[in-house]
């Protein structure tokens, strides 16, 4: 299903230009950030990059499908 | 809107955002307005019909599944009367083609917060100003044409974005004082900065537009800011951008692409933010074909092409525009005839011709303007203007022999030197009044073998 593939890759590149862009913008916030809400900001942070990588493999795994 | 204890404005912000990473992103960079957040597209459409928001940033991608589903909340948000961003990872130009088709004011890339929100704010409040649109077609770009009010308000469309604008149209119809409204439109806190590319050699374009370092070359006595770096965080205007050599296209593509070059003769990189708008009289879709313009460049140019109609196909213009430009001072009144021969005639020099024309007509005429005034000032004024025959039989005759080059150097040459004695030989004073830089003074002193010079 070759020709899935572009639109996969579009994907890809909008989840990883939006997830990276948010994990770049709270990595700033995190320096002027209470204890409390840098906690919070961290939990989100993991929760967004292992939603990044959740995009990547299932890119990988469609990729042939 | 309000103004809060700080007389800062305090203004209604609704966020239109999944992700809740990001929305704890845009909740520290918005957080001293009011800010209320939607997490999907029911609750967007809710609050959006509330019309309670001054503005407004929605995501593209909602996560119902549906490709773009932020597009669809556009037109409701504008119906609104709320300033409409649409922020997304997506960059394409097809995608932001759609969001604008749609009616949003704004769009950013995600992924650098903390610089494009304050933008955004500010061009929003710049809109807001009271002197932003209402006066626009009786005070800063005089029509009563409803076409080209169209052309014109379309163009404002895009002025808050970073979209670079091609201004097509003849000579004197307004291309510059267009470019300067949407400049004025768009938000950005520099400079206004424009150039005549037609005006200069090769070398001078590449020294004005980078500027130089002192002894980068013969003349280069100081260091010089360029237009580019003059430009940061404004807008650059390359007029008669068609005229610009494919040598300079490339260095200027480099440029725009990376948004950083090098003055000549410095090996220090500088870097500028700036948009850009450009315009010309040529056909650059022709150029492209005879390989005058690079196709690249070209692409980096036109992301919005308007075309401003000749005044003699928007007739209708010509009294509004008699009456603005003689609002502060003599009153004219036309014979019939009169009126009808200024509406028969062709105006070559177009707006242009039409200033000048009323300039000698304000300065020398007194009574009814009879039709024999007008078709004697008419000719005046389109000499003066320079639509009509500028160059004499013999300068033709010169070009043709030796080559243009050498022509413009002696006509150069001509008015440096005379402007030169005018001055007693103070080159300060040539520099000034002929708004020449120092490098195309010393060439030209150079040819003359120096003269008698001063500082």
């Amino acid at each position: 299903m070759s020709d899935r593939r572009p639109k996969l890759l579009e994907k890809l590149r909008h989840d990883v230009n939006s997830k990276c862009g948010s994990l770049v913008g709270a990595a700033a916030l995190l320096p002027e950030s209470a204890p409390d809400e840098t906690r919070e900001i961290l939990a989100l942070m993991a929760r967004q990059a292992a939603e990044l990588a959740k995009a990547v493999a299932d890119v990988e795994r469609d990729w042939d499908a | 809107m309000f103004y809060n204890a700080s007389h800062m404005v305090k203004l209604s912000i609704l966020v239109i955002e999944d992700d809740p990473l990001a929305r704890k992103v845009m909740a520290a960079q918005i957080g001293e307005h009011a800010v209320e957040f939607a997490l999907d597209a029911a609750s967007a459409r809710q609050k959006l019909e509330a019309g309670n928001s001054d503005l407004c940033f929605i995501d593209l991608e909602l996560g119902d599944g549906e490709d773009c589903a932020g597009l669809d909340l556009i037109p409701l948000a504008v119906a609104k009367g709320i300033y409409t961003v649409v922020m997304s990872g997506h960059d394409s130009e097809k995608i932001v083609e759609r969001a604008y088709a749609r009616g949003c004011d704004d769009f950013y890339s995600k992924g650098n917060e903390a610089t494009n929100v304050g933008r955004i704010i500010a061009r929003f409040l710049k809109r807001r100003e009271p002197s932003g649109t209402g006066d626009l077609f009786t005070e800063r770009f005089i029509t009563e044409d409803p076409a080209t009010r169209a052309t014109v308000a379309d163009a404002l469309k895009y002025a808050a974005s970073d979209l670079p604008i091609l201004i097509l149209g003849p000579s004197g119809t307004g291309k510059t004082n267009l470019a300067r409204i949407i400049h004025d439109h768009s938000g950005r806190s520099g400079h206004f900065v424009s150039i005549n590319c037609a005006a200069y050699t090769d070398d001078l374009l590449e020294a004005e537009l980078f500027g130089y370092r002192k002894g980068a070359f013969t003349g280069a006595g100081d260091n010089r800011k360029g237009k580019l770096l003059a430009a940061d965080r404004g807008t650059l205007f390359l007029d008669e951008i068609g005229s610009m050599s494919l040598n300079m296209q490339t260095k200027l593509l480099k440029a725009i692409e990376e948004r950083s070059f090098y003055p000549v003769g410095s090996d220090r990189a500088e870097t500028s933010d700036f948009r850009i708008l450009s315009a010309t009289l040529e056909d650059l879709q022709g150029l492209v074909k005879a390989g005058k313009l690079r196709f690249d460049f070209f692409q980096r140019i036109h992301g919005l092409t308007i075309e401003l109609k000749p005044l003699a196909e928007r007739t209708c213009d010509i009294f509004p525009l008699l009456s603005f430009y003689t609002r502060a001072g003599k009153r004219l009144s036309f014979t019939a005839e009169a009126k009808e021969l200024l509406l028969r005639h062709d105006w070559p020099g177009n707006i242009r011709e039409l200033k000048k024309f009323v300039d000698l007509l304000v300065a020398a005429h007194e009574g009814r303007v009879t039709p024999e005034t007008v078709q004697k000032l008419l000719r005046v004024a389109l000499v003066e203007d320079g639509a009509g025959e500028f160059v004499t039989e013999d300068q033709y005759d010169l070009a043709l022999q030796k080559g243009l080059d050498a022509a413009v150097e002696r006509f150069v040459d001509s008015i440096v030197a005379r402007n030169l004695d005018a001055n007693d030989g103070k080159k300060t004073r040539v520099l000034e009044d002929l708004k020449i830089s120092t490098r195309l003074l010393y060439a030209s002193l150079k040819r003359h073998g120096g003269r008698s010079a001063k500082p």
